[in-house]
């Protein structure tokens, strides 16, 4: 029962967010008229259904839903490499997608080619991340985190040398904007990208426990019963699928996949059974809201990725207050 | 017998860890495996464990090879108490001790129901019961020790290996470890291969009735094997470690004096 309850909960907040930011906007639309276009959009005028329909429902999906894949990949990483310090970004995924839309931006004109050779780029960092790491011929996670660090400054640099070539008056604001995030010009082609996402996802929540097995380190997780590379394998695989896709309609969203699990852990402890599906539906609260005051908060749309940031900081900060440091000592 | 090896060998790349070395453990037994840093102790629980594949010889689990046997094939005959254990997300005790049941899950599942009247067994078992719901990184390093050692009876195997599972616990500490090993073994009868470096412990399980015997590695190989009181002299402590000893009894209890290096 109490289960359920919780499993409910957990569900019921995200939709009320995407609900809230059908409602809340420029174009003034009461709770009466949102529903109305939503349930019979033949009684609306037409307006009123494009904002509904076209506008505000993709987004605010495609923010919750990236969102969620950024939190839960989080999560998924700090257990897994036992620090609670990284996020999805560790492996060079963000640097690697980074580098894939300048490409496109600079020598394809942007567009689809943005979504698809930033997902491309990203998937390939994190390969690379593991076979420099494994020159070595040892496969540990430090190993891995420094082939993540190395690859991330590789492709950093291939990203100054992209801003260095690009049109200072086209195509580098557009370059800039792409590293604040934006979900501003998703439309349902962009769906497509939540096939892998939920993959991703699907693939940590049904390890959950393993990752609490696997925090413990990879000895006493093998003599535990847990066949580690396997489950290393699943876990980094999903994390870097969702967090792939989710950067490569979003742009880069820092902050999300370090400090919402942290949120999580404060909340419901660090036990990944629970924390896991918390993150998933914090990260989509939390990520819908952003951009309902992206679109909001000023006339001209603020980059979501520095609204996480400036409005999360506080938050977090009182968190911690609240919590006593939420468990850490 | 609970675990038998046959001329187990190991050897890190060039350089070899473990050769020829044999030994049995029948139920309800203590193994007190002793040698200097470096002699192979945690290496030979590494093999038992399955986690060298490239072993020689033979490690079997009561009576089967582990050849062949799966992650939790192994972790559901076998349990581990590491040396150290470092803390890296503040679990709470009850959640450490559940990891325990992570090889009698499906392969996506998570514990419940009947895992938690095992993870209650054990947490009493060892005397921790009241600590169920702290944060594991608040509580003391003796308390620590019994929350792993909590977590591989959890685990529900016949034997358990102990790397050095006194290290670093104060004098009562110590002696509380040793009374719950020796219960687990004469009332449970689960048999536990122990690598330490104090020989007086291998006196301890003997003086208090609990079926031990001792082995001393030396450089990877089997130095000298038997009851402690027959094989641990003063003459072995000065092969195997370089030191000067001497052994001294009292009320049929033996204990080592350590005189100097040499």
């Amino acid at each position: 029962m109490k289960k359920t309850g919780r499993a409910v909960i957990l569900i019921l907040i995200p939709v009320l967010c995407i609900a809230a930011a059908l409602v809340i906007g420029r174009y003034s639309l009461g709770l009466a008229d949102t529903v109305k276009a939503l349930f019979s959009p033949a009684d609306v005028p037409a307006e009123n259904y494009r904002v509904v329909w076209f506008l505000r429902l993709p987004r605010a999906v495609a923010a919750a839903m990236c969102g969620a894949a950024l939190a839960v990949s989080g999560a998924a990483f700090q257990g897994v490499f036992r620090n609670p310090l990284v996020n999805s970004g560790l492996l060079g995924v963000s640097n690697g997608a980074g580098f894939g839309a300048c490409l496109a931006i600079v020598f394809l004109g942007g567009g689809a080619y943005t979504y698809v050779l930033s997902f491309v780029f990203a998937l390939l960092a994190v390969v690379l991340s593991y076979f420099s790491g494994r020159v070595a011929k040892v496969t540990t996670s430090v190993t891995l985190i420094l082939g993540g660090v190395i690859v991330s400054s590789f492709f950093s640099a291939l990203i100054s040398i992209m801003k260095y070539m690009a049109d200072p008056y086209s195509q580098l604001p557009s370059i800039t904007y792409w590293f604040m995030g934006s979900f501003a010009s998703i439309n349902y082609t962009h769906f497509y990208a939540f096939i892998p996402m939920a993959a991703g996802m699907l693939l940590i929540f049904l390890s959950r426990w393993r990752i609490n097995v696997l925090s413990m380190g990879d000895k006493e997780a093998a003599a535990l019963g847990v066949d580690v590379k396997r489950y290393k394998f699943l876990i980094v695989g999903g994390a870097t699928l969702a967090t792939a896709s989710a950067v490569c309609i979003s742009g880069t969203i820092g902050w999300v996949g370090l400090v919402v699990p942290h949120i999580g852990r404060m909340i419901v402890g660090n036990n990944n059974v629970k924390l896991i599906p918390v993150s998933i539906s914090l990260g989509a609260c939390f990520l819908t809201v952003m951009d309902i005051l992206a679109r909001n908060l000023t006339t001209a749309e603020l980059p979501i990725g520095i609204l996480c940031a400036i409005i999360g900081t506080p938050f977090f900060v009182y968190l911690l207050k609240k919590t006593r440091g939420g468990g850490w000592r | 017998m609970i675990l038998s090896l046959k001329d187990l060998s190991f050897s890190y790349g060039e350089r070899p860890a473990l050769s020829g070395v044999s030994l049995e453990l029948g139920r309800g037994e203590v193994l007190c495996v002793m040698g200097p840093n470096g002699s192979g102790k945690s290496t030979l629980i590494d093999c038992v464990m399955g986690l060298h594949p490239g072993y020689g010889g033979t490690v079997a689990l009561d009576g089967s090879s582990i050849r062949g046997f799966s992650r939790r094939e192994i972790a559901r005959r076998v349990a581990y108490v590491p040396q150290t254990h470092t803390v890296t997300f503040p679990y709470t005790v009850r959640e450490v001790v559940m990891m325990g049941r992570t090889a009698y899950l499906s392969a996506f599942g998570t514990p419940s129901g009947d895992g938690e009247e095992l993870c209650e067994r054990a947490m009493r078992r060892v005397g921790i019961l009241d600590l169920a719901d702290k944060p594991y990184n608040s509580i003391s390093g003796g308390e620590l020790r019994l929350v792993i050692l909590a977590r591989a009876l959890c685990q529900d195997t016949q034997l358990i290996l102990m790397d050095e599972p006194t290290a670093h616990l104060d004098y009562r500490n110590e002696l509380v470890f040793l009374e719950i090993v020796s219960e687990l073994c004469l009332e449970d009868g689960i048999s536990i291969l122990i690598a330490t470096h104090s020989p007086d412990q291998a006196f301890y399980f003997e003086s208090h009735g609990v079926p031990v015997s001792a082995m001393f590695l030396k450089k990877g190989v089997t130095a000298a094997a038997g009851s402690p009181s027959g094989i641990i002299t003063a003459q072995l402590l000065e092969d195997v470690y370089g030191v000067r000893a001497k052994i001294l009894e009292s009320g049929g209890e033996k204990t080592i004096l350590l005189q100097r290096s040499l």
